[in-house]
């Protein structure tokens, strides 16, 4: 069996976004040799996320807008204290909810030596506190 | 649109090149942020709006027995990006302190000159250590920013604003901002800022709660808006503090506190070129 776990950074180049991150995680793919098995995509971060869906930027939008109306940045949030382990308050619980309701990761199989997926689903990293430079984790495990 | 208060600290370009900084910040400065490429500081000021920000270090080396950046290091991200004012620092306890400081402005091309009394263990008004370092800077014709306020380092009593009366008086052609709006004392900085004119305070004060709170526990709850309206719209400098608050958090909180478009404008871009001395006071 091959395992093979990639690091990858993403750049954020905005406050929030959804950035399409499938042709990293198919490349990942590519490079490890596996034929048959299972892609898994996870963010290293708690204030961001990972996200499947159509590739079409109204759902972006739509998803970043929702997502902010389910956890609006001004809601009364008991993380907002100083934290020693940061040195400095914590005013970000809404992208920390955010990130709860999207999830923080993602799998799909592999056949044949690449991604199997419908043919209108992406995988995004979903940036919910930037511009920030990130890191997600993709690891592929079969033979 | 400038940013008068930021810290460099986390730019993993220059950790890379000086491992001594990631200790000294998380150790000395307290914040314990993950590094960042310099990318991310240029994205930041453009999703805030803002076009500049003078970048600080600080120089403890006799107190705390590091620099959170050199005046050269400030000065070589100075010179990769135009986005950046960088102000220089010097150790006060050192004897050459006037000399690094006269280096620093006339060699390196620095603007004004950054201290932190309990870091760098000294007291403003201290008139063997620090005298000599304002008269330097006042030779220079720059400004000074001075800590002021809550500090996670030891000796709070070394930051009490009021600490800076003798020195404004003292140096009356000498510009002083007094940084993090002297919180907790912000009636006393108050006081001040409307007693002397050579003195400025910025607003990069964030210790609990979010920053529109924050900002709106100050300007508002503490001090009335119409006192920053009317008395200090020509005091008032903004600064973020970052990386410990993210600038486009601390542009947003300072909107929202209800000041007219006229004292916006002072505060985000006017008065720090009127403190650089790009531009005349009112």
């Amino acid at each position: 069996m091959i395992v093979r776990t990639v690091r990858l950074v993403v750049q954020s180049r905005k406050e929030q976004e959804l950035i399409d991150i499938t042709p990293a995680v198919e490349q990942v793919i590519a490079e490890s040799g596996v034929q048959e098995g299972l892609v898994s995509v996870f963010t290293m971060h708690t204030s961001s996320g990972i996200i499947v869906t159509e590739g079409l930027p109204c759902l972006e939008e739509d998803i970043i807008a929702h997502l902010s109306k389910l956890c609006p940045s001004e809601g009364d949030y008991l993380h907002r204290r100083y934290l020693s382990i940061d040195g400095r308050v914590g005013f970000n619980a809404d992208a920390h909810l955010k990130s709860v309701l999207g999830g923080i990761s993602a799998s799909f199989p592999v056949v044949s030596g690449r991604l199997l997926k419908g043919s209108r689903q992406r995988i995004y990293f979903a940036e919910y506190d930037g511009p920030l430079s990130r890191e997600y984790v993709v690891q592929v495990m079969g033979k | 649109m400038i940013d008068f208060h930021t810290h460099p600290l986390l730019v993993e370009e220059f950790v890379a090149k000086d491992p001594e900084l990631l200790r000294a910040s998380q150790e000395v400065f307290f914040i314990r942020n993950r590094l960042q490429p310099l990318q991310t500081f240029h994205l930041e000021l453009e999703v805030s709006g803002l076009q500049k920000a003078i970048i600080l270090p600080v120089d403890a080396r006799s107190a705390r027995g590091c620099r959170l950046f050199s005046n050269e290091q400030i000065a070589e991200l100075c010179r990769v990006s135009g986005r950046f004012i960088g102000f220089a620092s010097v150790d006060p306890l050192q004897r050459q302190a006037p000399d690094e400081l006269e280096r620093a402005v006339r060699l390196l091309g620095l603007r004004g000159l950054k201290l932190h009394p309990s870091m760098q263990g000294f007291s403003p008004g201290d008139r063997e250590v620090a005298y000599p370092v304002y008269e330097a800077a006042a030779a220079l014709g720059i400004p000074v920013l001075i800590h002021c306020g809550m500090t996670w380092a030891p000796g709070c009593k070394s930051v009490n604003p009021m600490e800076l009366e003798s020195v404004a008086c003292d140096f009356p052609s000498l510009k002083l901002v007094i940084a993090h709006f002297g919180w907790p004392w912000v009636h006393e900085t108050a006081m001040l800022l409307l007693k002397y004119e050579n003195l400025f305070a910025d607003t990069s004060c964030l210790y609990f709660d979010a920053p529109w709170e924050f900002m709106r526990h100050i300007f508002g709850e503490r001090l009335p808006l119409t006192l920053v309206e009317r008395s200090l719209r020509h005091k008032v400098l903004f600064g973020s503090d970052y990386p410990r608050v993210e600038i486009k958090n601390m542009v947003r909180a300072l909107r929202q506190v209800g000041l007219s478009d006229g004292a916006l404008e002072l505060i985000f871009a006017k008065n720090a070129l009127c403190v650089l001395g790009e531009r005349e006071g009112s």
